[in-house]
């Protein structure tokens, strides 16, 4: 693969976009939303997400070295795949956590897989799921914004318990003032992020675009209409971070236009049914990484016909 | 012909040789199985209610009162002691949690103490809601009083209230339901007499 | 007699690593080291006898209906192993009960009757279902030492890391077995890789 990004066979229109590229902006778009996280939850939140892309940078190299390949550390796709992990996680873990996570994506979810673009869903989620199955209490503990030592509930934890009147305001959970991992918290700085990446060409807007209407329509129809209510559930939680940074994931997300759009819906529906009717509050990561699993039947379904050939 | 009829005489015989041996097996093993499974049913029951040496079903009627109005009750056996006296009675319930109906056995003496409380078969998540069939979780229910209801606290457990297990509140909560649905059927049953001796 | 079909089984010829046979006892009963090794006994008791029984009658069996017949027979050790079971090793058998049953559609002992003992003396059968079984019971303890390990900190109930570990639960969750059994399997095929260079 070199370092070009090759997206199709033919015909061989070179573009200047490079993995490094891409992976420099989504890094780009992600840290503002990760500062907002570190002045949120303090000088834990830095550490954990130090040492998530460091173990990841180390992971990478150490693998690409056993597998005898070039060693591509420098062409950030270890760094977004550390940040998004510790973005995915309170501040409040242990340390050795961000280190198992790291490591588990990196080389069993990314290089046990053949590396950059052969990975089957999305690393960061992938150690993350790992991580709240093996340690439930440690990554289902989240300290309250601004202070150190409490433990406060999340929005969807809240909303999920039915007390609806310790709900944080509309405003707090938009600017991210509110409980929750490190860099989901700020809906705005994330929606900026996103909007960048739009802008810059490296996503397309299909996929943020169909996951967040199909959830917040369908929201909508559970809430019976209860607009304030659909908002919150829209701004909490990871939704922004997967809906921008996750669910896009070049290598796990379906290559169509039209199977983004299956994919995206499906993603919106099946975090839905969690959130409203499973046993977890949130359902983000979990429908990521199912409707990862289904991207190459949707893409075998959505090829588009070969021009001229018959159907 | 000839051919499907040997088929079928040489499947037969093996069949017939096969219900043989597990006939025999059966003989040898049913006696010690029955009573390795009461004596698994006993020391539960034994275990929330310590005082009593032998157990009885209660009878039929009030059973059915008690799974139509004391949901999620299924089940209650009268404790008697050594000289054949009404010690207490044990309630199983089945209250559904976070995987499902769990299964709770309650204790309760005469004097409205609950004695004791055990996690049957469950299918909560290990590490989180499996925690409540560890003895450091359903210890506390034992010592408990009957005269208003167990809570679950976050925090720490303080008075009736017995404190939640970490990160597995709704586990927490079910195991509560089944006692204090115990304690609702121990209280109907003392006040409309009690049980006969 | 050859002692090769002895060591086939264990190694070159492992029912788990090498044929990838009988996944669903392998992946759900290994929680533990001790469930392994009893699940895997407890096969092994079933895979000897049905390989010796199916091999005494391997020429009185009509070709038509050895599959039916081979079942029949199968499914009686099972059910013989697991009324014994429950009778003398009760313990084991709440571990394991559930899986018992489970053992008659192990393709592995299948896959023994029908390619093996069909067609070979009775000494090198017996011989064969030790082996294999021994090789499969060598698998699951392995899997399950290792899912015990990482997942509860122990290995046949012994602490390895002590009271400060805090363990990874998934390995004794479903996924574990799939984490574990795949990087097994990388492990041994790294293994055979090498010494075969």
């Amino acid at each position: 693969m070199e370092s070009r990004l090759i997206v199709s066979s033919s015909p061989h229109i070179r573009s200047s976009e490079t993995t490094q590229n891409i992976m420099r902006d989504v890094t780009i778009a992600l840290l503002p939303a990760a500062a907002f996280g570190v002045y949120n939850f303090g000088i834990n939140a830095f550490i954990i997400l130090a040492v998530s892309v460091l173990t990841a940078i180390i992971a990478e190299a150490i693998s690409q070295k056993i597998r005898k390949v070039p060693i591509t550390i420098n062409d950030f796709s270890a760094v977004v795949t550390g940040l998004l992990l510790g973005m995915n996680l309170p501040s409040s873990v242990p340390i050795w956590i961000p280190i198992i996570g790291s490591a588990f994506a990196i080389i069993i979810v990314k290089q046990a897989f053949g590396g950059l673009g052969h990975n089957f869903m999305n690393p960061a989620l992938a150690a993350r799921a790992l991580l709240v199955a093996s340690w439930p209490v440690e990554m289902t503990t989240w300290p309250t914004a601004g202070v150190d030592t409490t433990t406060s509930a999340t929005i969807l934890g809240i909303m999920k318990e039915g007390q609806v009147t310790e709900l944080p305001s509309i405003m707090d959970a938009l600017i991210g003032t509110v409980g929750g991992s490190i860099g989901e918290t700020s809906a705005l700085l994330l929606i900026i992020g996103g909007l960048y990446l739009i802008f810059r060409g490296v996503i397309s807007y299909r996929i943020p675009v169909f996951y967040l209407g199909t959830f917040a329509t369908l929201t909508l129809v559970i809430t019976g209409f209860n607009v304030q209510e659909t908002l919150l559930h829209v701004l909490a939680g990871g939704l922004m971070l997967g809906a921008f940074f996750m669910a896009t994931d070049y290598a796990s997300s379906p290559i169509t236009a039209r199977g983004q759009i299956i994919y995206a819906v499906g993603i919106g529906v099946i975090t839905v049914v969690i959130r409203f009717y499973g046993g977890y509050p949130e359902g983000v990561s979990y429908s990521i990484l199912l409707m990862n699993v289904v991207a190459p039947i949707i893409d075998k379904y959505t090829k588009p016909r070969v021009f001229g050939g018959a159907k | 012909m000839k051919e499907i009829f040997k088929t079928g005489v040489v499947l037969l015989i093996i069949c017939f040789v096969a219900a043989l041996s597990l006939a025999f097996t059966n003989e040898i093993t049913k006696d010690k199985i029955a009573e390795q499974r009461m004596m698994a049913n006993e020391l539960a029951k034994k275990e929330v209610l310590p005082a009593a040496a032998t157990f009885q079903d209660v009878d039929e009627d009030l059973l059915l009162e008690l799974i139509e109005s004391y949901s999620p009750i299924i089940e209650a056996y009268i404790g008697y002691n050594d000289s054949n006296e009404v010690v207490g009675i044990v309630f199983k319930s089945t209250p559904t949690a976070f995987g499902g109906a769990i299964e709770v056995v309650t204790g309760i003496e005469l004097s409205g103490e609950v004695t004791g409380l055990r996690i049957g078969s469950h299918q909560e998540t290990p590490g989180l809601g499996a925690k409540a069939a560890d003895a450091d979780f359903y210890a506390q229910y034992a010592g408990k009083s009957t005269e208003s209801y167990i809570g679950v606290s976050k925090t720490a457990a303080s008075g009736n209230d017995i404190q939640a297990i970490t990160g597995a509140t709704i586990t927490s909560d079910a195991v509560t339901v089944g006692a204090n649905a115990s304690i609702d059927a121990f209280k109907m049953i003392m006040e409309t007499g009690g049980v006969g001796n | 007699m050859n002692l090769k079909n002895l060591t086939n089984g264990l190694f070159k010829e492992n029912p788990i690593f090498v044929q990838l046979l009988g996944m669903c006892p392998t992946l759900a009963v290994t929680t533990s080291a001790e469930n392994g090794i009893g699940m895997g006994l407890a096969t092994t008791a079933v895979l000897v006898s049905s390989n010796l029984v199916i091999s005494l009658l391997r020429k009185l069996i009509p070709a038509k209906v050895r599959i039916p017949a081979y079942i029949v027979i199968i499914a009686s050790f099972v059910t013989i192993v697991g009324m014994v079971m429950e009778a003398f090793l009760p313990a084991l058998y709440g571990a394991l009960g559930l899986f018992i049953p489970l053992i008659v559609v192990n393709c592995i002992i299948l896959a023994r009757a029908e390619s093996f003992a069909s067609k070979n003396n009775i000494a090198d059968s017996v011989l064969d279902g030790v082996g294999m079984g021994l090789g499969f019971t060598l698998a699951l303890t392995v899997l399950g030492a290792v899912r015990e390990l990482f997942g509860n900190g122990t290995i046949f109930n012994l602490s390895i890391f002590g009271a400060g570990y805090k363990p990874a639960l998934i390995m004794i969750l479903p996924p574990g077995a799939f984490l574990a059994l795949g990087i097994l399997l990388a492990l041994y095929n790294v293994y055979q890789i090498k010494s075969a260079k």
